[in-house]
Order: structure tokens, then C-alpha cells, then sequence
């Protein structure tokens, strides 16, 4: 190898991996300044801000190449800066509360700093930047980078889908606080007791399984009803030319930009002349056609990648085009037939507006109705509440965790070409 | 006797566009004919109109004496290779080998142990056997051609039909599979119609050679014949000019190794 060369071009892991993390540190800590504005906290809101601030002066002036001039110059102000940004930072948290929220905006705020530190003052660094290093320790820098820059990156990765994966779970969390915690509560510590009553009265009472029954009905209907009206519908979009193809498409389009808010009262002056109120055909007809539009599209968008050599050679293998449709392009299809019935499923399962104003009567609601009357008709039972809700999305968990090996089969891969 | 006869076939698109002209042509019994023609010229519009998958917009074809014009693909007694292969991907290599012949109805229907046989047969002509349980997408290129092509005998059809089948493989299969097409008709007689518009494919494949060029038929000969006597401008310089090309470049190189 060009010792040269690997000299010139040579950076520690510890320097481009805390440049990368200093910035994603500073966004995220300017981003937490809105929550010191909302609590009106100006003092708090100023030290973080500058802190961050600095965070994100530091990251330019940490050198990013052994060729760039005075190293140690620009290394020692990085720190100096990092030494700032640390020192707003123990500003900002003595007027904190020691809540969880508050120690975790803390240590966001002091780590970064602290490590950044650590790291541009470490020996190697050092070395590096005072351009004392022999071409031995250059070769061997680079195989510790190879070792450790996978290991940061990883790290690094990981803290991020942690938050992310936080703010998806801290509200369930919370629910399952409130739903497992004796009495009507909805503050307190996170399970600090334990009480299965919540539970043990919705199970028991008459109301949550009869709005079960409602919504299994409803939901599975709309499913069966949408997919036998949708799979044709795609498929005849995708394979068949005919006169208001383009316009029906369109028009399809067209319907979904609509606020579901709009269709409302006519819906409900429909099916009241009908005398579908208060039934579960009113409310599958009504989900399966708002349904409709979308599933037809992701059918058709998945049939069009059917090559249409597999339905020509079935046609000459001797099938008609029913057995085509029926013995090649849906076993084909069904891993998107299985998304369009779960999308189905879950948007009558979840669906609120029409439920409430079609099914007024108790014996007809559904499940998300029945919940919403939970609050207001029995002064606010939160305990009830939460464990309604939390067994309300155990089905859809369960449909996504089946679905998903499903989804995942690549099945259309490998039949045509090489 | 398995005749193939186009009689005054036209092609003609709702814009106007013809893609096929006035053809004549007639494939006698057991021949190998290739129809040959740059991309655009009509041969694999031709190809799918006696299949059936496009309608003959005027004249007639015939197979075995009988008009098929208005006959479904699945009734006109023919196997079909697609250049993409178009293996059911959910299927089994058996599977995609008896699909056929699980396929046809009434009389014609065979039993399922003579179905077993057939399939066995045909994975040992194709030298199958081995990999009869797994999915297509767990074979080769070449094993996919193979089944490609067992699947369009297991029928036993009157006419074998080939739609470039060979341009998806790599050099040195491809003049592998085409001596291997070359000995299965030998062995098998098979009344076989196989486009290309690779001239070299066409001259070493076939029996005859009909080139096409703008939806026209330009000649129908054996293929020296072509070459020797090319009817027009066209045969001359698409086959008879490409194939001297060929001679040249291989003769300079060997010129050069000297």
C-alpha cells in the first residue's frame, strides 16, 4: 500500500462518526427547544437552544481530512466549543425536574458534548492531529476503523429506531397503565399497581361482546363483499380495454378525494329510504363502497405485473378465461388479494362516523361507537376505557402478525425469464 | 397428415396499421420451417394468430385441413413456447408439465395414470427428472427452457410452435439447445413453426426458411437455397449480405492469429 496516500486521507473512526452524531444531536435538540416554548421556560429554552447551537458550530470545525491545514487547531476549537455547548447544557438542566421526560432531555443535551470531548482529546486523536503518527500506526488505523466504524454505525442506528419505536409504544404503554391500574385514573406513575378489573368487567359485561359481534359482522362482510366486487373490477382494469376505462379510473380517483364528511347525509337519507339504518347491510354497503376505489387500484396495480405470457399460456394449456383468472392469476395475486383484505377489514373495523350516525341503537353499534359511549354515558370509566380499546386492537394485531409472513412471499418471482 | 396453411391472411390494427399482409404459406407434414425477419416485420404477429391469441382480421388459417380461425387456443392441438418461458410460477415442474393435460375437458380427457406416464416420459426426454418437485424459480435459465419445452410436448400437439424461445439464453447454451431442438425434431417429427430474427438460428434450425419483412412474405425456401438464390433486395441484404458479414469477421480474426 501507498503509505502516503492512506496518511493523507487517513481520519480516526471516533471523528467522522461523532461529526455525523453531533449533527442529528443538535436538529434533535433545536426540535425539543419547541417544548420549553410551550411550557414558557425561557431560561431553559435559551441554554438549550445555544447548546445546541453550538453542537451544530462544532460539527464543521472538527476536521474531516488528514490533509486539511492546522489539525490541532481546528480540533482544540472543536473541543472548546463542545466544553460551551456542555456548559449551557448544566444551565439548562439545573432548572429541570427530575421527571423522566426531563432526565431524558438531559442527557440528550449532555452526552453528545460529553463524548464529543472525550473523543477528539482521546491519545489517538491526539496523534492524529498533531500529525505525529508513523506510517505503521496509519496501517493500523485503518484496520481499527474497519473493525469499529461498522460497531458506531450500528449503535448509532439503533438509538435512532429506538426513539422511534418509543414514540410508537409510549402511548400503548400508557394505555395499558391506565387499563391495568386499579380505579379511574389516567395520571400516576406507570405500573405502579396492579388490578385486572378493568378487564374482568368489560369481558363480563353484555355490551362489549354484542359490539364484537356487531363489528366481526360488519368488518368481515365488508371484506368478502369489497374483494368479490374489487379482484373483477381490478382485473378487468388491468387486462381489458374498453370504453370509460380511463374515465372510470379516474373517476375512481376522483371519489376518494372526498372527506368522508360530505357523503354523509346523503349516505344516511340512502339508507334510511331504504330502511337500512340500524342493520349491518347498511353499514357494509356503505364500507364497501368507500372501500372500493382504493382496493380496486392495488389490485390492478399488482395484476398489471402479471406477465400476460402466463394467461397466454394457459389459454393454449386449454383453459378459458375463467380458469385462467381462477388457476394462474389469482393464486398469483393473493398476496395482494391478502393486503386489500386486510386494508378492508381494518378500515370498517376502525371506521367511527357512519357507524355512529347509521347504528343508533345499542344492540347495533360497534365496537369503536360502544367505546366512544363508554366516556360519556357512564362518567368517564378511563379504566374501562383503555382495556376496551387495548382488546379492540388485539384482533387487528393478530390479523397483521398472520398476514405478514404472507405478505412477505415473493411468489410472482422466477416464473418468467431468467 | 399435419398441414399448416395460411391462406390470404391479413392482420390489420383499429389505427390502420397492417401488420401482416396477404400471406400465403403452407407447412408440410413434419417440417421444421423458421420464419425469420427484423423486429416489427410481422413473424410473431403471424406466430400468435395461428395460436389464437390475435384474431385473423381477413382470409383463413388452416390446420390439418380444418379452418381454425374462430377455434380458443386451447382447442387447435398446438404447444407453444414463449420467449420468456411463462412457467406457472406457483407450480411444480410437474405440475407446469401436466397443467395441460389436466386442463382439457369431455372426451379428451385423460386418465390420471396415463397423465403420470406422459409427464414421466416427457421429464425424461427433457431430462427432467431429477428436479420434477421444484419451483421454477429454483432452476436455471436452461432448465426453465427445457421445461418451457416439455411442457409444450406433453400434449403430443399437431404443430409445435416457438416464439424465439433461445433469446434469453447466454452464447454457449443457445447453440447448445438449438442442436438439442434440432434432435428432438428428428426424433420426435413434430410439424414445428419457430421464429427468430437471428438469421444464423434460422439457417441452422430449419427445414425452410420463410422471411418476412414490412407484414410481407419476401421467399420460402430451404435455407441454402435462400442464401443461393435470394428472391429480392431485401433476402439479399438481411440474409445473404449479414451472413458474408459474419464469414468476414471470423475469417479476419483468423487472419490476425496467423
Amino acid at each position: 500500500m501507498n503509505t502516503g496516500i492512506a496518511r493523507n486521507w487517513y481520519v480516526p473512526v471516533e471523528v467522522f462518526t461523532i461529526r455525523s452524531w453531533l449533527t442529528v444531536a443538535g436538529v434533535a435538540n433545536l426540535l425539543l427547544c419547541t417544548v420549553d416554548l410551550l411550557r414558557e421556560d425561557s431560561l431553559s429554552l435559551l441554554m438549550r437552544m445555544s447548546a445546541a447551537i453550538l453542537m451544530l458550530l462544532t460539527v464543521p470545525v472538527i476536521p474531516n481530512e488528514g490533509l486539511a491545514s492546522r489539525l490541532r487547531m481546528r480540533r482544540d476549537a472543536a473541543i472548546c466549543l463542545a466544553a460551551l455547548s456542555l456548559f449551557a447544557t448544566v444551565l439548562c438542566i439545573g432548572s429541570a425536574s427530575g421527571a423522566i421526560f426531563d432526565v431524558w432531555a438531559g442527557l440528550l443535551l449532555s452526552l453528545p458534548a460529553m463524548l464529543t470531548i472525550w473523543w477528539l482529546s482521546s491519545p489517538h486523536v491526539s496523534a492524529w492531529s498533531g500529525g505525529k503518527m508513523s506510517n505503521q500506526e496509519v496501517e493500523e488505523g485503518l484496520v481499527r476503523n474497519q473493525r469499529l466504524r461498522g460497531r458506531y454505525s450500528a449503535i448509532g442506528s439503533h438509538l435512532v429506531l429506538l426513539h422511534a419505536a418509543a414514540i410508537v409504544m409510549i402511548p400503548v404503554l400508557w394505555i395499558l397503565d391506565v387499563a391495568v391500574s386499579p380505579g379511574n385514573i389516567l395520571g400516576g406513575d406507570l405500573f405502579d399497581s396492579f388490578s385486572g378489573e378493568h378487564f374482568s368487567k368489560v369481558i363480563g359485561g353484555d355490551n362489549f361482546w354484542l359490539w364484537t359481534r356487531n363489528s366481526v359482522i360488519v368488518s368481515v362482510g365488508t371484506t368478502l363483499l369489497g374483494l368479490s366486487l374489487a379482484v373483477p373490477a381490478g382485473y378487468a382494469f388491468s387486462r381489458f380495454k374498453f370504453t370509460g376505462r380511463d374515465t372510470a379510473m379516474f373517476s375512481f380517483l376522483l371519489v376518494q378525494m372526498f372527506p368522508g364528511i360530505i357523503i354523509l347525509v346523503p349516505y344516511f337519507l340512502l339508507m334510511k329510504s331504504l330502511g337500512l339504518l340500524d342493520s349491518w347491510l347498511g353499514l357494509i354497503l356503505a364500507y364497501s363502497v368507500t372501500a372500493l376505489p382504493l382496493c380496486v387500484w392495488m389490485l390492478k396495480g399488482f395484476f398489471d405485473t402479471i406477465p400476460r405470457e402466463l394467461e397466454e399460456a394457459a389459454l393454449l394449456d386449454g383453459c378459458n378465461q375463467m380458469q385462467v383468472f381462477f388457476r394462474v392469476v389469482l393464486p398469483l395475486s393473493l398476496p395482494a388479494v391478502a393486503v386489500t383484505a386486510l386494508f378492508s377489514f381494518l378500515a370498517a373495523w376502525n371506521e367511527f362516523l357512519l357507524a355512529l350516525t347509521f347504528n343508533t341503537s345499542n344492540d347495533m353499534k360497534t365496537l369503536p361507537v360502544g367505546l366512544a359511549s363508554m366516556i360519556s354515558s357512564t362518567g368517564q370509566a378511563w379504566g374501562d376505557f383503555a382495556a376496551a380499546s387495548l382488546l379492540v386492537s388485539l384482533p387487528v394485531v393478530i390479523l397483521f402478525v398472520v398476514f405478514q409472513k404472507f405478505l412477505i412471499q415473493g411468489l410472482s418471482a422466477g416464473g418468467v425469464k431468467g | 397428415m399435419v398441414e399448416v396453411r395460411f391462406e390470404n391472411v391479413f392482420k390489420r390494427y383499429e389505427d390502420g396499421t397492417e401488420a401482416v399482409r396477404s400471406l400465403n404459406l403452407v407447412v408440410k407434414d413434419g417440417e421444421f420451417l423458421v420464419l425469420v425477419g427484423p423486429s416489427g416485420c410481422g413473424k410473431s404477429t403471424t406466430l400468435r394468430m395461428l395460436a389464437g391469441l390475435e384474431d385473423v382480421t381477413e382470409g383463413q388459417i388452416l390446420i390439418d385441413g380444418s379452418v381454425v380461425n374462430h377455434l380458443p387456443p386451447g382447442a387447435r392441438g398446438l404447444g407453444m413456447v414463449f420467449q420468456s418461458y411463462a412457467l406457472y410460477p406457483h407450480m411444480t415442474v410437474s405440475e407446469n408439465l401436466s397443467f395441460g393435460l389436466r386442463m382439457q375437458k369431455g372426451k379428451s380427457r385423460l386418465p390420471a395414470d396415463e397423465i403420470a406416464s406422459r409427464v414421466s416420459g416427457t421429464a425424461e426426454l427433457m431430462e427432467l427428472t431429477p428436479m420434477l418437485d421444484k419451483k421454477p424459480k429454483e432452476l436455471s435459465g436452461g432448465q426453465r427452457q427445457r421445461v418451457a419445452l416439455g411442457r409444450a410436448l406433453v400434449r403430443q400437439p399437431k404443430v409445435l410452435l416457438m416464439d424465439e424461445p433461445l433469446s434469453n439464453l447466454d452464447a454457449e447454451l443457445r447453440t447448445q439447445m438449438r442442436r438439442e431442438l434440432r434432435r428432438l425434431h428428428d426424433e420426435l417429427g413434430t410439424t414445428t413453426i419457430y421464429v427468430t430474427h437471428d438469421q444464423i438460428e434460422a439457417m441452422t434450425l430449419a427445414d425452410r426458411i420463410a422471411i418476412m419483412d414490412d407484414g410481407e412474405l419476401q421467399q420460402h425456401a430451404p435455407p441454402l437455397e435462400a442464401y443461393n438464390s435470394p428472391a429480392n433486395d431485401f433476402v439479399q441484404g438481411f440474409l445473404c449480405r449479414h451472413i458474408d458479414e459474419i464469414v468476414e469477421t471470423a475469417d479476419s480474426i483468423f487472419q490476425r492469429g496467423d
